[in-house]
């Protein structure tokens, strides 16, 4: 019995508190003292990186759950839940800006035409890049399931080289042409709402990207099976709610 | 798990879906019923990926829950902000 007692609490990970605590420091920073944003950083790589190790393990997705812990989803396992969970809180920050950016965008006076500010051809292009990655995404865990660690190493560097094409038109071509024509964060309401939710929903792909990154990585390592690919499937979630944000702010920024 | 064929339909579609909004911004009409037209194929689009890609159309509706509480949670702030536009308050 007492083995059984250590075994549960080996399978407890401190982990998701250190990365709250380094995240409470960096937005301490953020506020009144700037150095500490370094040392939030510092807490949230090394959490970060003893949470890639913890699970190219898959050590928190061994444990078998009781009956009573799984009511009322039966079908669903702890780690999907939780990133359900996170994905509700995500739901919560960009609907409550998309929610500020549309109370602000009615109750103005005027606002400029989405059509004459923003390139639609390049805000299009990046949708479908968007949704390409997601595809492959998709058929990176559809690969695993069968077993086919070549088809998700392939699909898994597709979705990178499409995040990181995403973000290449977005900062690259589309921030610089629009500051250089004097549509800065600082030039009004219509500009500084579309920096903060871009910027935001970029930082969110950039975080993607990372998260993709280390799939390859651990994928390159071996480290995924037809039965072992928890990671692949939770990261997928991560990145395809990523795309039905921008499926919202494409038509708000470009179109409407 | 659905088939691969059904994965890359629904890219097919999406994509078809992103066109679609880009010509209706251009169609002559009501703003406002474009605003809706395009809000509709907005969120259509999201829901499919949701149900299909992220596969809560076969986790069950009770984990669909938490997703749809998050947005009904949205919708009212919304709604609220809405009635203090158009009440003046």
């Amino acid at each position: 019995m007492k083995e059984d007692v250590q075994t549960e609490e080996n399978k407890s990970s401190f982990v998701p508190l250190i990365i709250a605590a380094g995240v409470a420091v960096l937005l301490l920073g953020l506020a009144i003292y700037i150095p500490l944003i370094v040392a939030g950083l510092v807490i949230i790589t090394a959490a970060l990186f003893k949470l890639f190790k913890d699970g190219a393990s898959e050590k928190y997705a061994e444990r078998k759950q009781i009956e009573e812990e799984k009511y009322p989803l039966e079908s669903v396992s702890k780690e999907k839940l939780g990133l359900w969970i996170f994905l509700a809180s995500e739901i919560l920050i960009f609907g409550s800006l998309i929610t500020a950016y549309l109370y602000v965008r009615i109750s103005s006076g005027s606002w400029p035409v989405a059509t004459q500010t923003h390139n639609v051809i390049l805000g299009m292009t990046n949708t479908i890049i968007l949704l390409t990655s997601s595809l492959t995404m998709i058929l990176g865990l559809y690969s695993i399931r069968l077993g086919n660690v070549k088809g998700l190493k392939i699909c898994l560097g597709s979705t990178f080289a499409l995040g990181l094409a995403f973000l290449g038109i977005k900062l690259g071509i589309e921030w610089p042409a629009l500051i250089s024509s004097g549509f800065t964060i600082n030039s009004g309401l219509p500009a500084s709402s579309y920096f903060v939710l871009t910027g935001l929903h970029a930082v969110h792909v950039a975080v993607g990207l990372v998260a993709v990154g280390y799939l390859m990585f651990r994928a390159s390592m071996g480290g995924f099976t037809s039965s072992k690919h928890v990671a692949v499937e939770n990261i997928g979630l991560y990145w395809h709610f990523v795309d039905i944000v921008w499926m919202f702010l494409f038509p708000l920024f470009y179109l409407i | 798990m659905p088939g691969i064929k059904l994965y890359i339909g629904i890219w097919l579609g999406l994509v078809i879906a992103t066109v679609m909004e880009v010509v209706v911004r251009s169609l002559p009409g009501g703003a406002s019923l474009i605003v809706l037209v395009i809000s509709l194929i907005a969120s259509a689009k999201a829901v499919v990926i949701a149900l299909y890609y992220q596969h809560l159309r076969y986790d069950g509706i009770r984990l669909s829950a938490l997703p749809i509480a998050a947005v009904i949670g949205i919708v009212f702030l919304a709604v609220s902000a809405a009635m203090t536009i158009t009440m003046g308050m």
